[in-house]
């Protein structure tokens, strides 16, 4: 029996076609995805290869999710076959045994429903033969991980939905419940994901993800490029119990409703029948006789009225009502949950993430409603045989259509509105009250609800011109696709025909939306009037009666094509052309627009061209004079300098070469020099010198940069020029010589475009002096004194580096003027805005925040931050040069904080919104500040020369002089806390490294988590060895050496030579470790106890493994015998609310064994214990370096 | 007022001749429109309601063009469609009170009369606020008509209206419809012969898409006086009686099949003069059984 349905059921769906189809689009999805960087599935690939092992199982993972909907048809179809078609009483009245027919279908339809999914092998084994696949990136076929994913992936994943959803199916003999099903399922799959961004609940989400993806990201998430390429999970460990549960409870949730069901026939329960006393009153009642009268605006009143009913009928449908709440309850609940910022911190919750969090949570529900009713409003008379009562009743033609497009659209405002309320609500519970009802409405009701029109229009476009409802959705959809991703195909990048994109800028509160304003507004007038031509359309062809004959709809739509109608068409399409021919003109004569592909072309050119004279002797830079003039009203500048250049070389120079910026006209006047060669595609200009510069000859040489916004364009550019916030640096004003910083970074981009591989640095070199002329951040130029004269509208306020000497108005402008005390690096901004300024003083030195006056909260953190590192870096490093320091805020443009010579320009939406009224988050607004003024000694006064190390010298010091900082105001707890999210971070960020991962001392600029998270874990654990005072004294003989000092710069050796000598004899290993390879352990607690003594102490006895391994550029790692000092310890429970509890017991052992045993004793009882408790080692799986204590 | 159909054709995508040249005047009254199932009779109501196109030919109701004055021709239509289905969840009021709207009763007061006046007319007073989704096949048909009839159309278009309703629900309906008075035209659109000689004043039969006659239901059995002949047969005979006579229908009378066969004079074999009523109309003329040249209009 059972045999036999199983048997039936296969045959049934191989012979069918929508298994393959399904098939045909898996395949067809990862081949692309293997074979292009145009498509991708999940993250980044970095350098593991197109078909790593750790890809195909991700993919096989990402593809239970796509499969999901497939797997749905098919059990659905098993389900309830019977009852579509209705065969149910033929089938049913057989002999038949329940459990063997619907085991029987089931299994069939859930093996059926696997073969999608085989797609991913499929595709990624053909990805490398796709012709514009790049066979580099492919590694040998890995048959275990196709295995593997299989039986962990996409047989588990299939049999978990298919045993729910057929057990749903069965139950309520309803296509649509079961596709709902099926959507509350991807629902819940999105909960988990807002779970697992909290690092606490890591293993919690991983097991209750019922597709196992995330347990499977937990399991491989330190795995390195190597490990990615090379190994595959199966069912082991975490991902094994993951499994275990999710088809467990499927088979639960399975067998209970094999129970419940029965073959029997069930009356419908939808709707009671009414039977009505046929024969009371027959006849008594005479029968209206009464005609319309046909007066007054009766169309109006007919559409409010129709209107009215279809979105009644709307609102109560079931699967409106489901979606919605399921769409409520995903938004409500991340506006509640949402908040957190770096290192687990919250911000308030200001408008503009409100608006975020709504966009990013609640629009792709509102998508599927626009996409899903769209289809049923328009073909819903049809479905429901209504239309032809209908279609004969005398309404006007547009009528249908007008109520059913408010219908939805009035629904979604609807929607909309109720976030706002939702998202003040939530602000006001938080106890944040700067509403801005405002922001809200301009953001989600003007910006987003337009986009919310645009799309309903156009589905319901292709709904009214589709023979029926599937084809409608295909087409929709597949526009929509083509829409998002297939422009850049063809190269083309002009939103004009990117239906409804326009060129929008992020909120800010400096600025509001001011610098997209005038294109946001066109682009909007543009797409509402080709909307508006649509929808006449949509009226004119817009079925109504039997006809479906293109020719006869035609005539119809001809008739229909009158008065008001043909006049609304004239009037749209000649607002539509006017406000095209308005917008072209913009966005493709007053603006230029330089395509994704053109762009790339003039990099490779560029660097094809010119690199020949990348090392041709040039002059430097040694003083710069300004004078700038910002006209924030028009999101202009002029910048007119005179500068000194200098021939520092033993050559003449007859020849001086300039990249000048691309979205400012520059002029560049040198007494006695031609304009020998200007290339105006590739900006870059030579200047024949009449006589050339002799060495040691200084010139003065003047040029002017200037640009204004004319009109639109087609993105927002030139950002950096808004009405308020106004943030540039000197980098616009022309680079002398070639600028390698242009150059194509990606290796696929570079190979494409056949240019060789770029290696990012030069190699470290020790006791360099001619490599060593440059720093890494500018090869023009050493110490430059710079004197600005800044001006601005009389509203802004300007600020230019230094000290301000002088400070006027003039022809209603603000003028002011800033002279640098102390020669510093070519490299400062300048920024304008209405600022409120907070001032304070440390030991005469200026302390200035300069900010929006509504960002007022964190400002006393700043101002503390600053004074703490000013004291901690004078004494330990050296003295603060120059007489102010300045934190500018600046707009939500870019994220980041940044360290000029006594400026940091600190961006709106980081720290400036920190929520720190929890004092057990780490105060991240205090730490950035600490980093930024690190800078002021690592990268302002010392910097490392171009090459590989470089960064150690900057921001890796950066990174250790803030954790000294903070670990002096908040103590060492909060810095573990803080390290483990370092560790977690250079954890993760290996296996994405694209290039090679260098050892500290020889890391890549490029290379953040190395010298950002890995120099914090050295440097802080290189302390804790040697002592605070020893690393200290290395960086104080740093900047005694090299601080303000001309070339050669120096490398990470001078660094990491002077810490080596104050290294104790004993300790000499961990400097090879640390800074000279890459260096990782393994260790873990394996069996901790302890026993109450008679003098009410414990002994505690630790029993662990040690591994410690290193690893090569790839991420291969071996392991090596060990032989280094590593901490055993103990601590006390935690107090209510603390992470951690009181350190009991602290001790260095010298570990040379791969397992140890140490007993020691504790003063109070003791709750967890291990080895490396603080985790001051690279540690693999931290996690289990201690446990809990079992007690005796 | 009179509609008149001059010409009108229609062939659908699939090849199929729906309507082929089709002439007729139907004047105020009753008027039956017979002809077996797929014979053209939905085109032809659908196009007069509106929702159709024919090729060619045209339909004029008094002195409006059907074909191009809709929206004057919907405003004194009634139409209850062969097949109709309703919204779920809805009540009869509300669908009522929604297409009373849309009929132009635009003053909510004015449609409230209409509409309760109405669902107390066709007995649906009691059950107004129920689904319509939960109604039987008879409550149903009886909102269709409700529906049909408001705001008092000129025309009104029933198709098939009593198909699958007991003959007690059939009655009513009947007799609501007879209700209407003289100065409406009724198309009504049946394949029930009895339904045409009850009601009817004129009638039309339709086959293939073509009339193959139009006139009053009494004129139609006139041309058939003396031309039919019944005798009850044996199943064993009856392949060889159809192979000698012109059968034009047979139909089991306790049993035994009772034939029927057209023939100008006694055709011998045991046939008895029968009276010819207009089911033998129907099925000579649809049988094609030598009469089409006399049916003239």
């Amino acid at each position: 029996m059972f045999l036999s349905f199983l048997s039936f059921e296969l045959r049934y769906f191989l012979r069918g076609w929508m298994v393959w189809i399904f098939l045909l689009v898996m395949s067809a999805m990862i081949f692309g995805a293997v074979s292009s960087d145009n498509i991708t599935i999940g993250g980044g690939l970095g350098n593991t290869h197109r078909n790593a092992p750790w890809v195909i199982e991700n993919f096989y993972g990402a593809a239970s999710i796509l499969t999901l909907l497939m797997t749905t048809a098919f059990v659905n179809n098993s389900a309830i076959r019977d009852f579509q078609y209705n065969t149910h009483q033929m089938i049913f009245s057989l002999p038949i045994s329940k459990n063997g027919m619907f085991l029987g279908r089931f299994l069939g339809a859930s093996l059926v429903a696997v073969i999608p999914s085989l797609g991913v092998s499929i595709g990624s084994l053909l990805g490398r033969f796709a012709p514009w696949a790049d066979a580099d990136r492919f590694g040998p076929v890995d048959w275990a991980a196709h295995f593997n994913s299989i039986i962990t992936f996409a047989i588990p994943n299939t049999l978990f939905i298919a045993a729910i959803l057929f057990g749903i199916a069965a139950l309520f003999r309803s296509t649509t419940i079961s596709f709902l099903s099926a959507l509350l399922l991807l629902v819940a799959f999105g909960v988990t994901d807002s779970f697992a961004s909290d690092l606490k609940n890591e293993t919690l989400a991983a097991l209750i993800d019922p597709f196992g993806s995330r347990a499977f990201d937990l399991t491989t998430k330190y795995w390195t490029v190597f490990e990615r390429n090379t190994r595959s999970v199966g069912l082991t460990g975490l991902l094994l119990w993951n499994r275990l549960i999710w088809v467990t409870t499927a088979f639960a949730i399975f067998g209970l409703v094999l129970r419940r069901i029965s073959l029997s026939e069930r009356a419908s329960k939808k709707t009671k029948p009414v039977e009505a006393d046929v024969e009371k009153r027959s006849g008594s009642v005479a029968l209206p006789s009464r005609r319309a009268s046909w007066t007054g605006n009766v169309a109006l009143a007919q559409f409010l009225g129709a209107f009215r009913f279809e979105l009644r009928n709307l609102i109560k449908t079931p699967v409106f009502v489901i979606i919605l709440s399921a769409a409520m309850l995903n938004c409500g609940a991340s506006l509640i949950l949402t908040s957190s910022e770096a290192f687990g911190n919250k911000t308030f919750p200001v408008t503009y993430r409100m608006a975020q969090i709504i966009q990013g949570t609640l629009y792709i529900f509102l998508i599927a409603i626009v996409t899903f009713f769209a289809g049923q409003l328009v073909w819903r008379d049809r479905d429901e045989r209504t239309d032809e009562i209908q279609d004969s009743l005398p309404m006007r033609d547009w009528l249908l259509y007008t109520s059913k497009l408010s219908a939805l659209l009035v629904s979604i405002f609807a929607i909309l509105s109720t976030t706002i309320f939702v998202g003040i609500a939530v602000q006001a519970f938080k106890g944040y009250t700067r509403f801005q009802v405002g922001l809200y409405v301009e953001e989600i009701l003007y910006r987003d609800f337009t986009l919310m029109i645009f799309l309903a229009v156009a589905a319901f476009f292709f709904h009214v011109i589709s023979p029926n409802k599937y084809i409608g959705y295909f087409a929709f959809i597949g526009f929509l696709l083509f829409d998002a991703l297939g422009w850049a195909a063809f190269d083309v990048s002009t939103r004009m025909v990117n239906f409804a994109s326009r060129p929008s800028i992020a909120y800010s509160d400096f600025y509001h939306f001011a610098p997209d304003s005038p294109g946001f507004e066109w682009f909007t007038a543009y797409w509402a009037l080709f909307c508006c031509l649509i929808a006449i359309a949509s009226i004119a062809f817009y079925r109504r009666g039997k006809e479906t004959a293109w020719a006869r709809r035609s005539r119809v739509a001809g008739q229909r094509f009158q008065g008001g109608l043909r006049l609304a068409t004239f009037l749209a399409a000649f607002a539509f052309l006017a406000t095209g021919a308005w917008v072209f003109y913009n966005t493709k004569i007053l603006n230029t627009l330089i395509s994704p592909k053109e762009q790339k072309q003039r990099r490779a050119d560029y660097e094809n061209t010119y690199k020949k004279y990348e090392n041709i002797s040039q002059p430097r830079i040694t003083a710069v004079e300004y004078q700038i003039d910002i006209f924030p009203e028009k999101r202009g500048v002029e910048m007119r300098a005179k500068q000194k250049i200098r021939n520092e070389s033993t050559q003449p120079i007859s020849e001086v070469h300039f990249t000048v910026d691309v979205q400012h006209d520059t002029d560049i006047r040198i007494d006695g020099a031609t304009l020998a060669s200007d290339d105006k595609r590739l900006y870059y200009r030579i200047y024949k010198l009449a006589q050339p510069l002799q060495p040691n000859e200084e010139r003065t040489m003047a040029f002017t940069v200037k640009g204004e916004q004319h009109g639109f364009s087609n993105v927002v550019e030139r950002t950096q020029f808004v009405q308020n916030g106004t943030f540039f640096n000197n980098q616009i004003a022309p680079q002398i010589g070639y600028q390698a910083g242009g150059e194509m970074t990606d290796r696929n981009d570079r190979r494409k475009y056949g240019l060789k591989e770029k290696d990012l640095m030069p190699a470290l070199e020790r006791n360099c002096v001619e490599h060593c002329r440059n720093t890494y951040l500018s090869d023009s130029s050493d110490w430059v004194s710079v004197d600005t004269v800044i001006s601005t509208s009389a509203d802004q306020m300007a600020v230019a580096p230094g000290s301000l000497l002088k400070e006027w108005n003039e022809n209603g402008r603000n003028y002011y003027h800033y002279k640098l005390d102390k020669d510093s690096m070519n490299f400062y901004s300048f920024m304008s805005a209405r600022y409120d300024v907070v001032r304070e003083k440390w030991n005469g030195i200026d302390i200035e925040i300069y900010l929006h006056p509504e960002h007022r909260w964190n400002v006393p953190r700043m101002i503390q931050s600053v004074k703490n590192s000013l004291t901690y870096y004078t004494k330990n490093f050296g003295p603060y040069y120059h007489k102010q320091a300045r934190i500018i805020e600046f707009p939500r443009i870019a994220t980041f904080a940044q360290a000029f010579p006594g400026t940091m320009p600190y961006s709106e939406s980081i720290g400036f919104i920190a929520d720190l009224r929890d004092p057990e988050n780490i105060d991240h607004v205090f730490y950035i500040v600490a980093h930024e003024m690190g800078h002021q000694w690592w990268a302002h006064q010392v910097v490392g020369a171009n090459m590989q190390g470089a960064t150690v010298l900057s921001e890796t010091q950066a990174q250790y002089s803030a954790l000294m900082v903070m670990e002096k105001e908040y103590g060492r707890d909060l810095m573990r806390k803080f390290l483990e999210f370092e560790a977690d971070r250079y954890l993760r960020s290996r296996g994405a490294e694209r290039l090679k991962e260098r050892p500290l001392e020889k890391v890549e600029a490029s290379q953040g988590y190395i010298h950002y998270q890995k120099g914090s874990l050295v440097m802080y654990y290189l302390k804790e060895m040697i002592g605070e005072d020893k690393v200290n004294a290395a960086l104080h003989q740093l900047i005694d050496k090299f601080a303000y000092a001309p070339p050669p710069y120096p490398t990470s050796y001078e660094l990491v030579d002077r810490l080596r000598a104050q290294t104790p004899p004993e300790y000499q290993y961990l400097i090879k470790d640390l800074f000279e390879d890459i260096t990782l352990f393994s260790n873990r607690a394996t069996n901790v106890t302890a026993r109450k003594l008679a003098d009410g102490k414990y002994e505690v006895t630790v029993e662990a493994d040690i591994q410690k391994l290193k690893a090569d550029a790839q991420g291969n790692e071996v392991e090596v015998p060990v032989k280094d000092w590593i901490e055993v310890g103990a601590f006390a429970k935690p107090e209510k609310g603390k992470k951690f509890g009181k350190t009991l017991y602290r001790e260095r052992l010298l570990v040379d064994t791969r397992h140890i045993t140490k007993t020691f004793t504790v003063a109070e009882l003791p709750e967890k214990a291990g080895i490396d408790p603080f985790h001051l080692l690279v540690d693999r799986t931290p996690d289990d370096n201690t446990r809990k204590i079992d007690l005796k | 007022m009179e509609l008149v159909i001059r010409g009108l054709s229609k062939t659908y995508p699939n090849g199929v001749r729906a309507l082929d040249d089709v002439d007729l005047n139907i004047p105020r009254g009753m008027f039956g429109l017979l002809g077996p199932n797929g014979a053209g009779k939905s085109t032809l109501m659908r196009t007069i309601a509106t929702l159709q196109e024919p090729d060619s030919g045209e339909v004029l109701l008094g002195s409006l063009n059907v074909l191009t004055q809709k929206d004057e021709v919907r405003r004194r239509l009634g139409y209850l469609p062969q097949d109709f289905g309703v919204y779920p969840r809805i009540s009869a009021r509300g669908m009522l009170d929604h297409i009373a709207l849309l009929k132009g009763f635009t003053k909510s007061g004015e449609r409230k009369d209409v509409v309760d006046a109405m669902l107390q007319r066709v007995n649906l007073w009691d059950v107004r606020k129920k689904a319509l989704s939960g109604f039987s096949g008879g409550m149903r048909q009886r909102f269709g008509i409700a529906q049909a009839l408001i705001g008092s159309p000129e025309l009104l278009i029933v198709d098939e209206p009593t198909a699958g309703l007991d003959p007690g629900e059939r009655n009513r309906f009947y007799n609501l419809l007879s209700e209407i008075g003289e100065n409406v035209i009724v198309i009504l659109s049946t394949h029930i012969v009895e339904d045409v000689m009850d009601l009817c004043t004129s009638m039309a039969i339709i086959n293939k898409g073509k009339v193959l006659f139009s006139g009053a239901p009494e004129q139609a059995i006139e041309t058939l006086a003396g031309r039919i002949w019944q005798r009850t047969v044996t199943k064993a005979e009856l392949l060889d009686i159809e192979q000698r006579h012109r059968v034009i229908s047979h139909k089991l009378i306790a049993g035994r099949p009772l034939v029927h066969v057209y023939s100008d004079a006694d055709p011998g074999d045991g046939f008895i003069a029968a009276h010819p009523n207009l089911e033998d109309v129907f099925f000579a003329r649809i049988a094609g059984t030598g009469l089409s040249a006399e049916a003239g209009n």
